[in-house]
Protein backbone atom coordinates (compact mmCIF):
# COMPACT_ATOMS: atom_id res chain seq x y z
CA UNK A 1 0.00 0.00 0.00
CA UNK A 2 1.20 4.15 -0.50
CA UNK A 3 2.08 5.51 2.28
CA UNK A 4 2.34 8.83 2.90
CA UNK A 5 4.74 10.69 5.17
CA UNK A 6 5.13 14.32 5.96
CA UNK A 7 9.21 14.69 6.13
CA UNK A 8 8.16 17.69 9.32
CA UNK A 9 6.61 15.08 11.67
CA UNK A 10 7.65 11.63 12.90
CA UNK A 11 8.47 8.45 10.26
CA UNK A 12 6.21 6.32 9.51
CA UNK A 13 7.18 2.70 11.25
CA UNK A 14 4.10 0.42 9.94
CA UNK A 15 6.27 -1.43 7.73
CA UNK A 16 8.08 -2.89 10.42
CA UNK A 17 5.26 -4.02 12.24
CA UNK A 18 2.92 -6.68 11.12
CA UNK A 19 -0.93 -6.42 9.86
CA UNK A 20 -1.75 -7.32 13.56
CA UNK A 21 0.35 -4.82 15.46
CA UNK A 22 -0.73 -2.11 13.03
CA UNK A 23 -4.59 -3.02 13.78
CA UNK A 24 -4.48 -3.03 17.41
CA UNK A 25 -2.72 0.40 17.57
CA UNK A 26 -5.68 1.60 15.42
CA UNK A 27 -8.01 -0.06 17.31
CA UNK A 28 -7.12 1.06 20.42
CA UNK A 29 -6.90 4.65 19.37
CA UNK A 30 -9.55 6.92 18.12
CA UNK A 31 -9.13 7.70 14.78
CA UNK A 32 -8.65 11.74 15.41
CA UNK A 33 -6.06 10.56 18.13
CA UNK A 34 -3.14 9.17 15.19
CA UNK A 35 -0.35 11.60 14.31
CA UNK A 36 -1.21 11.11 10.32
CA UNK A 37 -5.27 12.07 11.35
CA UNK A 38 -3.98 14.75 13.38
CA UNK A 39 -1.61 16.29 10.46
CA UNK A 40 -4.09 15.86 7.89
CA UNK A 41 -6.96 17.58 9.34
CA UNK A 42 -6.84 20.54 10.55
CA UNK A 43 -9.62 23.02 12.29
CA UNK A 44 -11.24 25.76 9.53
CA UNK A 45 -10.68 29.53 10.82
CA UNK A 46 -13.84 30.70 12.58
CA UNK A 47 -14.86 34.25 11.97
CA UNK A 48 -14.95 36.45 14.91
CA UNK A 49 -17.84 38.48 15.11
CA UNK A 50 -17.64 42.31 16.39
CA UNK A 51 -18.32 41.76 19.50
CA UNK A 52 -15.60 39.28 19.80
CA UNK A 53 -12.74 41.38 18.06
CA UNK A 54 -13.78 43.95 20.34
CA UNK A 55 -13.52 41.47 23.21
CA UNK A 56 -9.89 40.72 22.18
CA UNK A 57 -9.08 43.82 21.48
CA UNK A 58 -9.87 45.35 24.61
CA UNK A 59 -8.21 42.79 26.92
CA UNK A 60 -4.87 42.82 24.49
CA UNK A 61 -4.83 47.07 25.12
CA UNK A 62 -5.82 46.14 29.11
CA UNK A 63 -2.86 43.69 29.58
CA UNK A 64 -0.71 46.18 27.52
CA UNK A 65 -1.74 48.68 29.70
CA UNK A 66 -1.47 47.04 32.93
CA UNK A 67 2.18 45.54 31.92
CA UNK A 68 2.96 49.50 31.91
CA UNK A 69 1.74 50.18 35.71
CA UNK A 70 4.37 47.13 36.63
CA UNK A 71 7.11 48.53 34.49
CA UNK A 72 5.95 51.80 36.32
CA UNK A 73 6.11 49.83 39.62
CA UNK A 74 9.47 48.24 39.45
CA UNK A 75 11.07 51.91 38.13
CA UNK A 76 9.59 53.66 40.95
CA UNK A 77 10.97 50.78 43.43
CA UNK A 78 14.28 50.60 42.18
CA UNK A 79 14.85 54.86 42.90
CA UNK B 1 1.09 -1.45 4.73
CA UNK B 2 3.22 -4.97 5.50
CA UNK B 3 1.02 -7.62 4.66
CA UNK B 4 0.73 -11.00 6.09
CA UNK B 5 -0.88 -13.89 4.62
CA UNK B 6 -1.82 -15.80 8.30
CA UNK B 7 -3.16 -12.33 9.77
CA UNK B 8 -6.15 -12.88 11.84
CA UNK B 9 -9.22 -10.45 10.24
CA UNK B 10 -9.36 -8.45 13.14
CA UNK B 11 -12.94 -8.14 15.41
CA UNK B 12 -14.30 -4.83 15.31
CA UNK B 13 -14.10 -1.51 15.65
CA UNK B 14 -13.55 1.54 13.06
CA UNK B 15 -9.28 1.37 12.81
CA UNK B 16 -10.23 -2.64 12.15
CA UNK B 17 -11.95 -1.66 9.49
CA UNK B 18 -9.67 1.02 7.95
CA UNK B 19 -7.10 -1.46 7.76
CA UNK B 20 -9.07 -3.87 6.14
CA UNK B 21 -10.50 -1.07 3.16
CA UNK B 22 -13.71 -0.97 4.19
CA UNK B 23 -15.17 2.03 3.31
CA UNK B 24 -17.26 2.56 6.18
CA UNK B 25 -14.49 3.59 7.98
CA UNK B 26 -15.33 7.04 9.08
CA UNK B 27 -12.05 9.67 9.00
CA UNK B 28 -9.50 6.98 8.88
CA UNK B 29 -10.55 6.74 5.24
CA UNK B 30 -9.72 10.15 4.92
CA UNK B 31 -5.88 8.96 5.41
CA UNK B 32 -6.13 7.86 1.82
CA UNK B 33 -4.82 3.86 1.71
CA UNK B 34 -2.45 4.05 3.78
CA UNK B 35 -2.32 4.13 6.80
CA UNK B 36 0.66 5.74 8.79
CA UNK B 37 1.75 4.66 12.01
CA UNK B 38 4.60 6.67 14.33
CA UNK B 39 6.37 5.44 16.97
CA UNK B 40 4.16 8.22 19.25
CA UNK B 41 1.23 6.23 18.13
CA UNK B 42 2.54 2.54 19.32
CA UNK B 43 3.30 4.29 22.99
CA UNK B 44 0.06 5.87 22.96
CA UNK B 45 -2.21 2.57 22.00
CA UNK B 46 0.03 0.68 24.51
CA UNK B 47 -1.66 2.95 27.31
CA UNK B 48 -5.02 3.38 25.93
CA UNK B 49 -5.31 -0.37 25.65
CA UNK B 50 -4.29 -1.00 29.46
CA UNK B 51 -7.16 1.60 30.06
CA UNK B 52 -9.65 -0.12 27.35
CA UNK B 53 -8.83 -3.71 29.27
CA UNK B 54 -8.94 -2.20 33.20
CA UNK B 55 -11.96 -0.20 32.10
CA UNK B 56 -13.62 -4.06 31.14
CA UNK B 57 -13.08 -5.46 34.48
CA UNK B 58 -15.78 -4.69 37.22
CA UNK B 59 -14.64 -4.63 40.67
CA UNK B 60 -12.98 -2.12 43.25
CA UNK B 61 -9.56 -2.81 42.20
CA UNK B 62 -9.82 -2.69 38.50
CA UNK B 63 -11.60 1.27 39.28
CA UNK B 64 -8.49 2.01 41.48
CA UNK B 65 -6.73 0.85 38.80
CA UNK B 66 -8.75 3.16 36.24
CA UNK B 67 -8.15 5.99 38.14
CA UNK B 68 -4.56 5.06 38.60
CA UNK B 69 -3.98 4.73 34.78
CA UNK B 70 -5.87 8.37 33.97
CA UNK B 71 -4.83 10.77 36.99
CA UNK B 72 -1.72 12.50 36.06
CA UNK B 73 -2.33 15.83 34.23
CA UNK B 74 -4.71 17.79 36.89
CA UNK B 75 -2.33 16.72 39.97
CA UNK B 76 1.06 18.14 37.79
CA UNK B 77 -0.68 21.12 36.79
CA UNK B 78 -2.24 21.67 40.25
CA UNK B 79 1.29 20.59 42.25
CA UNK B 80 3.36 21.90 39.49
CA UNK B 81 1.73 25.25 39.83
CA UNK B 82 2.55 25.34 43.45
CA UNK B 83 6.06 26.99 42.53
CA UNK B 84 8.97 28.54 43.76
CA UNK B 85 7.42 32.43 43.46
CA UNK B 86 4.05 30.51 44.75
CA UNK B 87 5.44 29.14 47.70
CA UNK B 88 7.15 32.42 48.33
CA UNK B 89 3.97 34.38 47.94
CA UNK B 90 2.21 31.96 50.64
CA UNK B 91 5.37 31.93 53.13
CA UNK B 92 5.11 36.30 52.74
CA UNK B 93 1.75 36.29 53.38
CA UNK B 94 1.55 33.98 56.11
CA UNK B 95 4.45 35.53 57.49
CA UNK B 96 3.06 39.00 56.61
CA UNK B 97 -0.60 38.83 57.33
CA UNK B 98 -0.44 35.81 59.68
CA UNK B 99 -3.93 33.69 60.13
CA UNK B 100 -6.97 35.55 58.71
CA UNK B 101 -8.26 36.46 55.37
CA UNK B 102 -5.27 34.85 52.89
CA UNK B 103 -6.56 31.40 54.58
CA UNK B 104 -9.76 31.46 52.87
CA UNK B 105 -8.94 33.15 49.90
CA UNK B 106 -6.14 31.02 48.93
CA UNK B 107 -9.17 28.21 48.88
CA UNK B 108 -11.38 30.43 46.74
CA UNK B 109 -8.18 30.64 44.16
CA UNK B 110 -7.68 26.98 43.89
CA UNK B 111 -11.49 26.78 43.26
CA UNK B 112 -10.93 29.22 39.92
CA UNK B 113 -8.04 27.15 38.96
CA UNK B 114 -10.31 23.99 39.26
CA UNK B 115 -13.23 25.88 37.08
CA UNK B 116 -10.54 27.12 34.38
CA UNK B 117 -8.79 23.44 34.84
CA UNK B 118 -11.92 21.66 33.73
CA UNK B 119 -12.31 23.31 30.64
CA UNK B 120 -9.32 22.18 29.40
CA UNK B 121 -9.45 18.40 30.01
CA UNK B 122 -13.26 18.97 28.30
CA UNK B 123 -10.96 20.57 25.15
CA UNK B 124 -7.87 17.83 25.18
CA UNK B 125 -10.21 15.19 25.56
CA UNK B 126 -12.52 16.05 22.60
CA UNK B 127 -10.23 17.51 20.48
CA UNK B 128 -6.69 15.79 21.10
CA UNK B 129 -5.29 18.96 20.55
CA UNK B 130 -3.13 21.03 22.71
CA UNK B 131 -4.17 24.26 23.04
CA UNK B 132 -1.75 26.26 21.18
CA UNK B 133 -2.62 24.58 17.98
CA UNK B 134 -6.13 25.05 18.67
CA UNK B 135 -5.74 29.07 18.61
CA UNK B 136 -3.89 29.00 15.84
CA UNK B 137 -6.03 26.92 13.81
CA UNK B 138 -9.11 28.58 15.41
CA UNK B 139 -8.37 31.95 15.45
CA UNK B 140 -5.42 32.15 12.90
CA UNK B 141 -1.81 33.43 13.51
CA UNK B 142 -2.64 36.81 14.32
CA UNK B 143 -4.12 36.16 17.27
CA UNK B 144 -2.14 33.12 17.73
CA UNK B 145 0.91 35.32 18.34
CA UNK B 146 -0.35 37.50 20.87
CA UNK B 147 -0.67 34.55 23.02
CA UNK B 148 2.37 32.60 22.14
CA UNK B 149 4.30 35.65 23.29
CA UNK B 150 2.53 36.33 26.04
CA UNK B 151 2.79 32.44 27.07
CA UNK B 152 6.64 32.19 26.16
CA UNK B 153 7.42 35.71 27.94
CA UNK B 154 5.33 34.63 31.29
CA UNK B 155 7.10 30.89 31.34
CA UNK B 156 10.42 32.09 30.49
CA UNK B 157 10.10 34.27 33.74
CA UNK B 158 8.62 31.94 35.68
CA UNK B 159 11.14 29.99 35.21
CA UNK B 160 13.36 31.62 35.76
CA UNK B 161 11.99 31.66 39.70
CA UNK B 162 11.97 27.80 39.42
CA UNK B 163 16.06 28.19 39.41
CA UNK B 164 15.89 30.99 41.93
CA UNK B 165 13.59 28.41 44.26
CA UNK B 166 16.13 25.50 43.41
CA UNK B 167 18.80 27.65 44.47
CA UNK B 168 17.73 28.95 47.29
CA UNK B 169 15.94 25.64 48.61
CA UNK B 170 19.51 23.94 48.28
CA UNK B 171 21.41 27.31 49.68
CA UNK B 172 20.07 26.36 52.75
CA UNK B 173 22.29 23.16 52.51
CA UNK B 174 25.23 24.89 51.98
CA UNK B 175 24.99 23.63 48.03
CA UNK B 176 26.83 26.12 45.71
CA UNK B 177 24.22 28.41 43.37
CA UNK B 178 26.30 26.52 40.39
CA UNK B 179 26.28 23.03 41.29
CA UNK B 180 22.59 23.75 42.62
CA UNK B 181 21.38 25.01 39.19
CA UNK B 182 23.48 22.47 37.36
CA UNK B 183 22.10 19.42 39.36
CA UNK B 184 18.76 20.43 39.01
CA UNK B 185 19.10 20.72 35.01
CA UNK B 186 20.47 17.32 35.16
CA UNK B 187 17.39 16.10 36.66
CA UNK B 188 15.54 17.70 34.13
CA UNK B 189 17.47 15.95 31.48
CA UNK B 190 17.14 12.41 33.07
CA UNK B 191 13.25 12.90 33.41
CA UNK B 192 13.57 13.18 30.05
CA UNK B 193 15.66 10.70 28.84
CA UNK B 194 12.50 8.21 29.27
CA UNK B 195 10.53 9.10 26.14
CA UNK B 196 8.07 7.75 27.32
CA UNK B 197 5.00 10.14 28.82
CA UNK B 198 3.74 7.90 31.12
CA UNK B 199 7.05 6.88 32.56
CA UNK B 200 8.07 10.40 32.78
CA UNK B 201 4.64 11.34 34.40
CA UNK B 202 4.91 8.94 37.34
CA UNK B 203 8.25 10.04 38.10
CA UNK B 204 7.21 13.79 38.31
CA UNK B 205 3.99 13.03 40.08
CA UNK B 206 6.02 11.04 42.63
CA UNK B 207 8.43 14.40 43.10
CA UNK B 208 5.75 16.59 43.05
CA UNK B 209 4.17 14.81 46.28
CA UNK B 210 7.00 16.34 48.03
CA UNK B 211 5.26 19.46 47.61
CA UNK B 212 3.33 18.16 51.04
CA UNK B 213 6.40 18.76 52.93
CA UNK B 214 4.86 21.81 53.80
CA UNK B 215 2.36 20.07 55.74
CA UNK B 216 4.92 18.66 59.12
CA UNK B 217 6.31 21.81 58.52
CA UNK B 218 3.26 23.55 59.59
CA UNK B 219 2.30 21.13 62.35
CA UNK B 220 5.65 21.98 63.85
CA UNK B 221 4.89 25.37 64.66
CA UNK B 222 1.60 24.16 66.74
CA UNK B 223 -1.17 26.25 64.65
CA UNK B 224 -4.07 27.35 66.41
CA UNK B 225 -6.70 25.62 65.01
CA UNK B 226 -9.39 27.17 66.37
CA UNK B 227 -8.21 30.92 64.68
CA UNK B 228 -7.47 28.66 61.53
CA UNK B 229 -11.41 27.53 61.67
CA UNK B 230 -12.72 31.05 62.43
CA UNK B 231 -10.21 32.60 59.62
CA UNK B 232 -11.50 30.06 57.37
CA UNK B 233 -15.41 30.73 57.95
CA UNK B 234 -15.27 34.67 58.26
CA UNK B 235 -12.40 35.71 56.05
CA UNK B 236 -10.99 37.67 58.97
CA UNK B 237 -8.60 39.40 59.97
CA UNK B 238 -6.82 41.83 57.34
CA UNK B 239 -4.49 43.34 59.53
CA UNK B 240 -3.58 46.94 57.91
CA UNK B 241 -6.51 47.21 55.74
CA UNK B 242 -6.46 47.39 52.35
CA UNK B 243 -3.10 48.83 50.99
CA UNK B 244 -1.17 48.55 48.12
CA UNK B 245 0.49 46.20 49.62
CA UNK B 246 -2.44 43.90 50.54
CA UNK B 247 -3.13 44.27 46.65
CA UNK B 248 0.17 43.06 45.14
CA UNK B 249 0.11 40.04 47.67
CA UNK B 250 -3.49 39.31 46.72
CA UNK B 251 -1.93 39.36 43.07
CA UNK B 252 0.85 37.59 43.96
CA UNK B 253 -1.55 34.48 45.23
CA UNK B 254 -3.90 34.62 42.95
CA UNK B 255 -1.11 34.26 40.50
CA UNK B 256 0.10 31.25 42.54
CA UNK B 257 -3.16 29.43 41.09
CA UNK B 258 -4.29 30.39 38.21
CA UNK B 259 -2.27 31.14 35.69
CA UNK B 260 -1.78 30.74 31.22
CA UNK B 261 0.89 28.22 31.51
CA UNK B 262 -1.68 25.84 33.09
CA UNK B 263 -4.06 25.98 30.54
CA UNK B 264 -1.45 24.96 27.72
CA UNK B 265 0.04 22.07 30.20
CA UNK B 266 -2.84 20.30 30.92
CA UNK B 267 -4.80 20.20 27.47
CA UNK B 268 -1.64 18.94 25.63
CA UNK B 269 -0.28 16.63 28.18
CA UNK B 270 -4.41 14.97 28.43
CA UNK B 271 -3.75 14.82 24.46
CA UNK B 272 -0.16 13.59 24.95
CA UNK B 273 -1.53 10.70 27.60
CA UNK B 274 -4.18 10.19 24.73
CA UNK B 275 -7.23 10.81 26.95
CA UNK B 276 -10.94 10.69 25.24
CA UNK B 277 -14.19 11.71 26.00
CA UNK B 278 -14.89 8.75 28.21
CA UNK B 279 -11.82 10.01 30.61
CA UNK B 280 -13.19 13.36 31.41
CA UNK B 281 -15.01 12.71 34.75
CA UNK B 282 -11.96 10.85 35.96
CA UNK B 283 -9.92 13.88 34.35
CA UNK B 284 -12.32 16.06 36.80
CA UNK B 285 -11.15 13.69 39.51
CA UNK B 286 -7.81 14.59 38.87
CA UNK B 287 -7.96 18.12 38.80
CA UNK B 288 -10.31 18.14 42.03
CA UNK B 289 -7.84 16.03 43.63
CA UNK B 290 -4.56 17.74 42.35
CA UNK B 291 -6.36 21.17 43.70
CA UNK B 292 -6.95 19.82 46.88
CA UNK B 293 -3.62 18.79 47.27
CA UNK B 294 -1.83 21.64 46.27
CA UNK B 295 -4.77 24.35 48.54
CA UNK B 296 -3.29 21.87 51.20
CA UNK B 297 0.34 22.75 50.74
CA UNK B 298 -0.48 26.67 50.16
CA UNK B 299 -2.11 26.78 53.20
CA UNK B 300 -0.03 24.56 55.43
CA UNK B 301 2.93 27.39 53.91
CA UNK B 302 1.07 30.10 55.26
CA UNK B 303 0.10 28.64 58.43
CA UNK B 304 4.29 27.33 58.45
CA UNK B 305 4.96 31.27 58.65
CA UNK B 306 2.40 32.69 60.16
CA UNK B 307 4.86 32.04 63.54
CA UNK B 308 6.92 35.11 61.67
CA UNK B 309 3.90 37.49 61.35
CA UNK B 310 4.82 41.26 61.76
CA UNK B 311 8.55 40.03 61.25
CA UNK B 312 8.15 41.72 58.19
CA UNK B 313 9.23 39.24 55.92
CA UNK B 314 9.19 39.83 52.30
CA UNK B 315 10.35 38.02 48.85
CA UNK B 316 14.01 39.96 49.56
CA UNK B 317 14.33 37.49 52.42
CA UNK B 318 13.88 34.66 49.82
CA UNK B 319 17.23 34.50 47.72
CA UNK B 320 18.88 33.22 50.69
CA UNK B 321 16.23 30.61 51.82
CA UNK B 322 15.90 33.21 54.67
CA UNK B 323 12.10 32.03 55.92
CA UNK B 324 13.61 28.56 56.68
CA UNK B 325 16.50 30.13 58.44
CA UNK B 326 14.18 32.45 60.44
CA UNK B 327 11.87 29.22 61.27
CA UNK B 328 14.51 27.34 62.42
CA UNK B 329 14.73 28.61 66.15
CA UNK B 330 10.65 27.24 66.29
CA UNK B 331 10.86 24.59 64.28
CA UNK B 332 14.17 23.50 64.95
CA UNK B 333 16.65 22.25 61.76
CA UNK B 334 15.18 19.24 60.75
CA UNK B 335 11.78 21.19 60.23
CA UNK B 336 13.57 23.99 58.45
CA UNK B 337 15.64 21.84 56.38
CA UNK B 338 12.24 19.86 55.16
CA UNK B 339 11.05 23.69 54.29
CA UNK B 340 14.19 24.44 52.24
CA UNK B 341 13.78 21.34 50.59
CA UNK B 342 9.50 21.96 50.13
CA UNK B 343 11.22 25.43 48.21
CA UNK B 344 13.46 22.92 46.15
CA UNK B 345 10.78 20.50 45.13
CA UNK B 346 8.47 23.32 44.34
CA UNK B 347 10.97 25.05 41.68
CA UNK B 348 12.22 21.43 40.08
CA UNK B 349 8.54 20.56 39.43
CA UNK B 350 7.68 23.48 38.00
CA UNK B 351 10.94 24.05 35.90
CA UNK B 352 9.76 20.24 34.51
CA UNK B 353 6.17 21.29 33.74
CA UNK B 354 6.49 24.70 32.63
CA UNK B 355 9.35 23.91 30.25
CA UNK B 356 7.22 21.06 28.82
CA UNK B 357 4.52 23.33 28.20
CA UNK B 358 6.50 25.50 26.17
CA UNK B 359 8.03 22.68 24.30
CA UNK B 360 4.44 21.39 23.91
CA UNK B 361 3.15 24.74 22.44
CA UNK B 362 6.57 25.26 20.20
CA UNK B 363 5.77 22.21 18.48
CA UNK B 364 2.00 22.67 18.14
CA UNK B 365 2.49 25.92 16.40
CA UNK B 366 5.36 24.76 14.17
CA UNK B 367 4.14 21.50 13.80
CA UNK B 368 6.79 19.57 14.82
CA UNK B 369 6.87 16.45 16.75
CA UNK B 370 5.39 17.52 20.73
CA UNK B 371 5.11 14.27 22.52
CA UNK B 372 7.12 12.95 25.46
CA UNK B 373 6.22 9.34 23.65
CA UNK B 374 8.77 10.37 21.09
CA UNK B 375 12.41 9.42 21.09
CA UNK B 376 15.00 12.30 20.87
CA UNK B 377 16.36 11.34 16.92
CA UNK B 378 12.40 11.68 16.52
CA UNK B 379 11.60 14.83 18.41
CA UNK B 380 14.20 16.85 18.20
CA UNK B 381 12.74 20.65 18.43
CA UNK B 382 10.76 19.61 21.28
CA UNK B 383 13.50 18.33 23.63
CA UNK B 384 15.77 21.20 22.57
CA UNK B 385 13.04 24.09 23.19
CA UNK B 386 12.67 22.33 26.38
CA UNK B 387 15.94 22.10 27.18
CA UNK B 388 17.12 25.76 25.97
CA UNK B 389 14.76 27.38 27.87
CA UNK B 390 15.73 25.48 31.27
CA UNK B 391 19.59 25.93 30.62
CA UNK B 392 18.72 29.67 29.44
CA UNK B 393 16.60 30.45 32.33
CA UNK B 394 19.47 28.56 34.93
CA UNK B 395 22.57 30.84 33.40
CA UNK B 396 19.96 33.93 34.52
CA UNK B 397 19.92 32.89 38.07
CA UNK B 398 23.72 32.51 38.02
CA UNK B 399 24.69 36.03 36.24
CA UNK B 400 25.56 38.46 39.07
CA UNK B 401 23.93 41.33 40.01
CA UNK B 402 20.91 40.36 38.18
CA UNK B 403 18.06 42.30 40.27
CA UNK B 404 15.87 38.40 41.10
CA UNK B 405 14.37 39.60 43.61
CA UNK B 406 12.19 42.29 41.01
CA UNK B 407 12.00 39.03 38.72
CA UNK B 408 10.48 36.83 41.76
CA UNK B 409 8.16 39.79 42.62
CA UNK B 410 6.34 40.44 39.28
CA UNK B 411 6.33 36.70 38.18
CA UNK B 412 3.03 35.95 39.85
CA UNK B 413 1.61 39.51 39.17
CA UNK B 414 2.31 39.27 35.27
CA UNK B 415 0.75 35.72 35.26
CA UNK B 416 -2.58 37.05 36.47
CA UNK B 417 -2.95 40.21 34.13
CA UNK B 418 -2.51 37.85 31.51
CA UNK B 419 -4.96 35.51 32.46
CA UNK B 420 -7.78 37.51 30.93
CA UNK B 421 -7.18 37.23 27.52
CA UNK B 422 -5.73 33.37 27.61
CA UNK B 423 -9.42 32.40 29.38
CA UNK B 424 -11.04 34.42 26.29
CA UNK B 425 -9.51 32.09 24.28
CA UNK B 426 -10.57 29.29 26.36
CA UNK B 427 -13.77 30.60 26.86
CA UNK B 428 -14.21 30.96 23.09
CA UNK B 429 -12.55 27.28 22.40
CA UNK B 430 -15.34 25.70 24.92
CA UNK B 431 -18.25 26.97 24.01
CA UNK B 432 -17.31 26.18 20.17
CA UNK B 433 -19.61 23.50 18.90
CA UNK B 434 -17.45 22.81 15.83
CA UNK B 435 -14.58 21.18 17.63
CA UNK B 436 -16.54 20.25 20.68
CA UNK B 437 -19.88 19.16 19.65
CA UNK B 438 -22.37 18.12 22.85
CA UNK B 439 -19.10 18.99 25.11
CA UNK B 440 -19.83 22.92 24.81
CA UNK B 441 -19.82 24.59 28.64
CA UNK B 442 -23.22 24.05 30.02
CA UNK B 443 -24.58 27.77 31.51
CA UNK B 444 -23.56 27.26 34.94
CA UNK B 445 -19.64 26.54 33.32
CA UNK B 446 -19.79 29.73 31.29
CA UNK B 447 -20.96 31.68 34.71
CA UNK B 448 -18.12 30.41 36.42
CA UNK B 449 -15.59 31.21 33.85
CA UNK B 450 -17.13 34.22 33.77
CA UNK B 451 -16.65 34.83 37.51
CA UNK B 452 -13.23 34.36 37.10
CA UNK B 453 -12.73 36.59 34.14
CA UNK B 454 -14.39 39.20 36.54
CA UNK B 455 -12.59 38.36 39.28
CA UNK B 456 -9.03 38.78 37.55
CA UNK B 457 -9.99 41.51 35.71
CA UNK B 458 -10.97 43.65 39.33
CA UNK B 459 -8.16 42.17 41.34
CA UNK B 460 -5.85 43.50 38.26
CA UNK B 461 -7.58 47.01 37.94
CA UNK B 462 -7.40 47.21 41.72
CA UNK B 463 -3.51 46.81 41.42
CA UNK B 464 -3.32 49.37 38.82
CA UNK B 465 -5.62 52.28 40.95
CA UNK B 466 -2.66 50.57 43.62
CA UNK B 467 0.13 51.74 41.58
CA UNK B 468 -1.24 54.78 39.51
CA UNK B 469 -3.31 56.51 42.56
CA UNK B 470 -2.55 55.10 46.43
CA UNK B 471 -4.31 57.84 47.93
CA UNK B 472 -7.86 56.53 46.16
CA UNK B 473 -7.01 53.09 47.07
CA UNK B 474 -6.53 54.29 50.80
CA UNK B 475 -9.70 56.08 50.68
CA UNK B 476 -11.08 52.82 49.12
CA UNK B 477 -9.82 51.08 52.33
CA UNK B 478 -11.77 53.29 54.61
CA UNK B 479 -8.34 54.99 56.00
Amino acid sequence: MEKQVDSAREPDVSGAMSRDEVASVITALEPDQLIAAKDRHHFPRRRLTRTETVLFWGLRIYLMFMVGVVMYQIWTGAR
Amino acid sequence: MKEQETAPEPQSGIASRAVLGDPAAGDLAALGSAVVITHEDIDRAHDREQVSATRARRGFRPRLRLFWLLIGPGILVMLGENDGPSMLSYAATGARFGVGFFLPFVVLTFLMACVVQEMTVRLGAATHRGHAELIFERFGPFWGWFSMVDLMVGNFLTLVTEFIAIRAGLGFFGVRPAVAVCSALLVLSVALMTHRYWTWERIILGAAIFNLAFVPVALLTHPNWGAVGRALVTWSPLPGGVTQETVLILLANIGATVTPWMLFFQQSAIADKGLTIRDIRMGRVDTALGAALATVAALATMLATAPLFLRHMTAANFEAAEFAQALQPMIGHWGAALFALGMFEAGMVAAITISTSSAYAFGEVARRPHSLNLPFREGKSFYLVLLVEAVAAAGLVLIPGIPLVYIVLVVNVIAVLAMPPALLFLYMLVNDREIMGELVSPTWANALALAVVTILVGAGLLFGVSVIAPNALAMLGGR
